[in-house]
């Protein structure tokens, strides 16, 4: 037997030991919170080994038996590696951090064991090889987490949200279990690698069986990974100490994307399902973006952030950019983790803002010419890197950094802006824009063939690409001239309808009956 | 009798008595300590418990079975009770078994709060309507308030009274909660919040007597937002403005009472008359607090006794020779520096200490290098006085070529946060979290050590006022005469990452800010020879030969920074002398800490506290204080006072005129009162007065912390900063002041300033005046007069010094 499964099982198992500890050390200061940043640097370290395991191997698949009987089923290829790679590095530092943030908490050691037990559980769940596997973990994950949001039962805040993602998630594990089902009988097999390799060969042609698999699959991750409108619960769960949120943003809601690419080759089989993908997450990312803008407090504003992002990856998904999202999984949680473990620094950041003088406020002309400086380096970078094996979805995609580059160069460009600044931005719009087409290059090379390639775009995915290109296009220029218009009184109610998410949450709060009390009228 | 609203002056001045009942709140880029008391300190601590309890139903005194544990460790003995009895309650109680019994009889229970008509209605609705409120209230002021958090910044925002309405005609959340109509109703209100506030006081039938204490009340439900406002309105009239801040502030609280009684009229008429009768009544109500009242003056006596034994003890030990020290240094009196100071003079005999207020009489409004933001390093009672700067006119391009390298780190910073652009900062800058996050892990990220340029005064300033400011604060430290050869002025700081409460670690005497650029401008002005002559025909000859040089001490790991700004050759021995003994203080200081501080290891292991992002306890700020000594360092030198005393050098003999004196009783004394009082109050009412659970912060808009997802905004300290999770860090005592001056100086100088000495009245401060030996020997009676305090009991008090 080779070292890999082993490589694979140390981290769950070392959390699993350093949750039986944790459980039985009440009190405060419990002596297991002194060998956690140890522990931690250990499975950390381990963790990250899995990506050089894979390129040294390959993809393999392991089966763990005791006499007849499997117990474990264990994936390594491109998907898994890094998804290991990425929640042991990001848990391990989550969990240091606990070991001293919660330092003269009564319950120090149970949240570390709990803590261990979802981050060994998300390690399981994204190098599980099996559908029962796979649900198992998956149920697994989304329980534990409920167990850490409710770190201070006696919060109704923390009650309101855990309750709301508590049935968002039990809808999600419904379809799951009825997509794996289906999978299962439809292909026969329980080995998800298999599935996939089934599939690709089926060339395109899905049954009607694949597109509910599909479906049921596409559900299950939408409302795990808290898309449009079942994106309330994530904004609420700052009642739980701060790690719990980095590990959720960072690893935990990461579980609804892993899914997507996890059943690449069976989401391919079923292009309208994409094209909800397309919808849903398209929507949510712009939504939860423009929302996250109005946020005054650091915490709801990541959140937020998250749920954009999210979308972001769930469209990215819909165009079939399976390795693009993987990407983008890996990037963002490692931003997002640092931002929450980060968040108290939140002050000095505000105060540092106004420290250089007023922000120079870009005219129409300097946005114009901010978006034309954009599309010359995206051209020219794309040129030097070269376009050849892109897909026209990731080129079109392309056009989100130019926006996004846009809007910094703005800013640089603004009658008001010294020529120096200039200079300073279109240095970091030139350095991001390589960076971007590096980072995809490198990504699109391994993850090939791996993930299935994007297919060629049809009429429909033609319009929904030009639709996001759009909105996403509109969004970036509004908000560039922005001080141009936000003094209107239609846009003053506007933010306030922003910035309560358009009520979505507040709707689920009556129907659950979130902020209901003991009273005499209470039945 | 009903309220006259027809007399507008009469509801404003409801209005404005209830909004002075509200503590300040600075916001957290440069906090300080306040007393959150501040609004009734013409009451005494027990009849502000009585009322505070029945406007929130926290006690503003520890528990009873807390109490209990200090009378079983010993804490508090019979003969303090039975002193305490006779200056809180000689009519109700007499003896200590009467206090012993009554603690332990059921009458000893959690104050009860006088519902508002939010609770009534929402405990008919079955739906906590009061938790709505705040929510809404938090949503909207969070946007009003926001001090950058936010991309998108709420525009043109106006009084605080329209832009909550405008907020709430769109905010649809309170119709989808079950407040049908609620747009409509706000949007329909006056446009003028005062006669607002009248109606609805008519409204709900408030008599005159009730409507003070409710009004307050409705302040206090908006919990820290009305602190806030308040921080507004005492900015205002520091620069004399007006503010209607707290006036919109109260009629939004009330708009939420209206609205509900409204919907809820009916059914909750009978118990809201009820509510409104016990509002009238107030001060008629069973004093359930007096025993613990008498425990804690008990307590509080108990230290005291302790306080003045170990002075006493031995008393002229510490007398220093005549002669010239080779190093003067003077410290901020906080109490982190008693350690320090103590440790100093323990390594070198030619060493002497001072202590002064950190911000060395220098009230500036300071301008960093490259920055817009005026700093005001001052206490907060003053308005700044002088301009300073550190860029000066040579190093104008290099400031500008900052500014511009800042505003593109700037304009970096919205790429990552705006909408669209966020996904493409993710997908080319995300690997940069890797060493960011290993950076944070490994603790290598500290504060920027790079030192700051030297900062100097407006050229405008004139000699003479130069020279005026330099004689002032001298005379201020008791400093005039036998000058050393190196005079080091010690600002403090504290260097902690992470931390949103990271400015309440700070200098207090500056603003919430380091003391660094303070000390460094004052030797900056005493090392000019042009000051220097000044002085000189003034009366104070500093030697040829002193030099100044401005210092930092760092509160985490206890290292100090000496700047040697004028750089003079000639004291470069000196210098490094100093550094030298100043290193091996630090040493001392640090293990003297260490052990204090959970899981702190190796004393050399403090100063990565201030590194970790995941400390929630760097250090202990100043928790624990509870002293404040006026009297030459003699008095106390070689004391072990434990970090729990604010030291100010004074030298009553030198003091004329006593302006000295009564300087330091209406500046330094009522800062450290404030200090004192808001561990009291963040300490025995977290709820109330604490900034909550550190774990669960949520920073909104740059000023303050939400716990977890919403509430309202939460002011004071938070429970990790008293707290070790274990006992209580900070033991909630009202400062014991300590002045060694003769008593009818003390007391004229009281009669002048009634805010004062109504502090003292009260029992808010203790008052003592000091004899010759350092014993507490004269109480202040609160009345005006003396009583006997402490005599020194040498032989006693020698022994066990010596145990």
């Amino acid at each position: 037997m080779s070292l890999t499964p082993l490589l694979l099982l140390a981290p769950p198992i070392l959390l699993a030991a350093l949750a039986a500890t944790g459980f039985f050390q009440t009190g405060p200061y419990p002596a297991v919170r002194k060998a956690v940043p140890w522990l931690a640097w250990l499975i950390g370290g381990i963790s990250i080994c899995a990506p050089g395991a894979y390129f040294m191997t390959g993809a393999q698949s392991f089966t763990l038996s005791a006499g007849s009987i499997e117990l474990l089923h264990l994936r390594l290829d491109i998907v898994s590696a890094s998804l290991v790679a990425l929640v042991g590095f990001i848990g391990s530092i989550v969990l240091a951090y606990s070991g001293e943030y919660l330092e003269g908490e009564g319950r120090q050691g149970r949240f570390l064991a709990w803590l261990s037990l979802a981050m060994a559980s998300v390690l399981m769940l994204v190098s599980s090889g099996h559908l029962l596997q796979l649900v198992i973990f998956w149920m697994a994950t989304s329980l534990l987490l409920h167990r850490l949001l409710l770190f201070y039962p006696e919060r109704p805040g923390a009650r309101r949200a855990a309750r709301k993602k508590f049935l968002f998630a039990r809808a999600g594990d419904v379809f799951l279990i009825a997509g794996s089902a289906a999978l299962w009988l439809h292909f026969g097999t329980g080995d998800i690698a298999a599935i996939n390799e089934a599939a690709r060969e089926s060339e395109g042609a899905g049954g009607l069986v694949t597109s509910v698999a599909a479906l049921m699959v596409a559900f299950a991750a939408l409302l795990k990974s808290a898309q449009f409108p079942f994106h309330g619960w994530l904004t609420e769960v700052m009642e739980t100490p701060t790690p719990v949120s980095a590990l959720l943003h960072a690893g935990i809601i990461n579980a609804g994307g892993f899914l997507l690419i996890r059943f690449a080759d069976v989401m391919l089989l079923a292009p309208g399902v994409l094209a909800l993908l397309v919808l849903v997450g398209g929507f949510t990312a712009l939504f939860a973006g423009l929302v996250m803008l109005t946020q005054p407090a650091v915490k709801t504003s990541l959140a937020w952030s998250t749920i954009s992002q999210m979308g972001f990856m769930v469209f990215q998904c819909g165009l079939a950019l399976f390795p693009l999202a993987l990407l983008h999984i890996v990037l963002h949680s490692l931003y997002k983790a640092h931002a929450f473990l980060n968040s108290g620094d939140a002050v000095r950041q505000v105060a540092s803002i106004r420290r250089p003088g007023p922000i120079a406020v870009p005219g129409l002309k300097a946005v114009g010419a901010a978006f034309l400086s954009a599309i010359v380096i995206y051209g020219l970078t794309a040129l030097a890197l070269g376009l050849e094996g892109k897909s026209p979805q990731a080129i079109a995609l392309g056009a989100i950094l130019v926006f996004g580059v846009a809007y910094m160069l703005a800013q640089g460009l603004a009658d008001r802006a010294p020529r120096k600044l200039g200079l300073y931005t279109a240095g970091y719009a030139v350095a991001s824009t390589v960076a971007y087409f590096g980072l995809q290059s490198v990504v699109a090379y391994l993850a090939y063939p791996a993930l299935p390639a994007t297919p060629s775009p049809d009429g429909l995915e033609w319009a929904l690409i030009a639709l996001a290109l759009f909105s996403f296009g509109l969004t970036a220029f509004a908000q560039a001239t922005f001080p141009m218009w936000a003094s209107h009184p239609a846009v003053r109610g506007l933010r306030v309808h922003l910035t309560n998410g358009f009520y979505v949450n507040a709707v689920w709060d009556r129907m659950l009956g979130g902020w209901r009390q003991p009273g005499r009228a209470c039945g | 009798m009903p309220l006259k609203t027809d007399s507008s002056a009469s509801v404003s001045g409801l209005i404005d008595q209830a909004a002075r009942t509200v503590p300040p709140m600075w916001p957290l880029e440069a906090t300080v300590a306040v007393n959150p008391f501040l609004g009734a300190h013409s009451r005494s601590l027990g009849t502000a418990a009585e009322l505070f309890g029945s406007m929130t139903g926290q006690s503003l005194l520890m528990p009873a079975a807390w109490f209990e544990q200090q009378l079983e460790t010993g804490e508090i003995s019979d003969e303090d009770i039975v002193d305490a009895i006779a200056v809180i309650a000689p009519r109700s109680l007499s003896t200590p078994e009467q206090v012993r019994e009554a603690l332990a009889s059921a009458g000893m229970r959690a104050p009860t709060r006088i519902p508002m008509v939010l609770d009534l209605a929402g405990q008919n609705a079955g739906v906590d309507f009061s938790a709505i409120m705040t929510d809404r209230v938090t949503a909207w002021a969070a946007d009003y308030f926001d001090n950058g958090q936010a991309l998108w910044q709420v525009r043109d925002r106006g009084p605080a009274w329209s832009s909550w309405k405008d907020f709430a005609a769109n905010d649809l959340t309170p119709e989808i909660l079950g407040f049908e109509a609620f747009c409509r109703f706000s949007s329909g209100l006056p446009e003028d919040a005062e006669s607002f506030v009248g109606a609805a006081l008519q409204e709900l039938g408030l008599s005159a007597e009730a409507s003070i204490p409710y009004l307050t009340q409705v302040l206090f439900n908006l919990g820290g937002w009305a602190q806030l406002g308040r921080y507004r309105l005492w900015q205002a009239e520091l620069a004399d403005r007006q503010d209607p801040v707290m006036r919109d502030l109260l009629a939004i609280g009330l708009a939420w009472e209206v609205f509900a009684f409204r919907a809820h009229e009916s059914e909750i008429a009978l118990n809201w008359k009820r509510a409104c009768k016990k509002r009238e009544n107030l001060e008629e109500r069973a004093g359930d607090t007096v025993v613990l009242e008498v425990l804690q003056y008990a307590l509080e006596l108990a230290g005291q006794r302790k306080l003045s034994d170990l002075i006493a003890a031995d008393a002229g030990q510490g007398e220093t020779g005549e002669g010239r020290p080779a190093i003067q240094a003077a410290f901020c009196i906080d109490v982190r520096s008693e350690i320090f100071r103590r440790s100093l003079e323990s390594v070198s005999s030619s060493v002497e200490t001072l202590g002064f207020a950190g911000f060395f009489g220098l009230g500036i409004d300071h301008h960093a290098f490259a920055s817009d933001i005026s700093e005001r390093r001052l206490p907060v009672l003053l308005n700044p006085g002088l301009q300073t700067f550190e860029t000066s006119e040579k190093d104008l391009t290099e400031d500008q070529e900052k500014r511009f390298r800042l505003r593109a780190v700037r304009a970096w910073g919205r790429f990552k946060l705006a909408a669209v652009s966020s996904f493409a900062f993710v997908e080319s800058a995300g690997p940069l979290y890797v060493p960011k996050l290993l950076q944070g892990a490994l603790g290598l990220k500290g504060a920027s050590s790079k030192s700051s340029p030297v900062p100097s005064l407006h050229p405008s300033v004139t000699l003479d006022a130069r020279t005026d400011a330099a004689e002032a604060i001298l005379k201020a430290m008791s400093l005039t005469s036998n000058f050393a050869r190196l005079v080091l002025l010690c600002g403090h700081g504290a260097s902690v990452v992470n931390n949103p409460h990271a400015s309440a670690l700070q200098c207090g005497a500056c603003g919430g800010y380091s003391g660094e650029v303070n000390a460094r401008l004052l030797a900056g002005l005493l090392n000019d020879s042009g000051v220097r002559s000044g002085l000189a025909a003034r009366g104070i000859l500093i030697p040829e030969d002193t030099y100044f040089a401005g210092g930092l001490h760092d509160t985490i790991s206890d290292t100090v920074t000496i700047y040697d700004d004028q750089r003079r050759s000639s004291h470069a021995k000196d210098i490094e002398t100093a550094s030298y003994l100043l290193d091996v203080a630090a040493g001392l200081a640090r293990a003297e800490r260490a052990p204090s501080l959970p899981h702190s290891g190796k004393p050399a292991h403090l100063k990565k506290r201030g590194r970790s992002w995941s400390q929630t306890r760097p250090e202990w700020g100043l928790a624990g204080c509870s002293a404040f000594i006026a009297a030459p360092r003699n008095r106390t030198l070689g004391k072990d006072l434990a970090g729990r005393s604010f030291l100010h050098s004074y030298d009553w003999k030198s003091d004329k005129d006593f302006s000295v004196l009564e300087l330091i009783l209406t500046a330094p004394v009522v800062v450290a009162s404030w200090i004192s009082l808001q561990y009291y109050g963040s300490s025995v009412a977290p709820a109330l007065f604490g900034a909550g659970n550190k774990l669960l912060h949520n920073v909104v808009g740059g000023i303050g912390v939400l716990e977890g997802n919403g509430g309202t905004l939460r002011a004071g300290l938070p429970l990790q900063s008293v707290s070790d999770g274990i006992t209580l860090r900070h033991t909630p005592v009202r400062l014991s002041v300590c002045i060694e001056a003769p008593r009818d100086a003390i007391i004229s100088i009281l009669e002048r300033h009634p805010d004062v000495k109504s502090l003292f009245d009260n029992h808010w401060l203790h008052l003592f005046a000091m004899d010759e030996a350092g014993a507490l020997a004269h109480r202040y009676n609160g009345k005006g007069g003396w009583a006997e305090g402490f005599q020194a009991d040498a032989n006693g008090a020698a022994a066990e010094a010596a145990a």
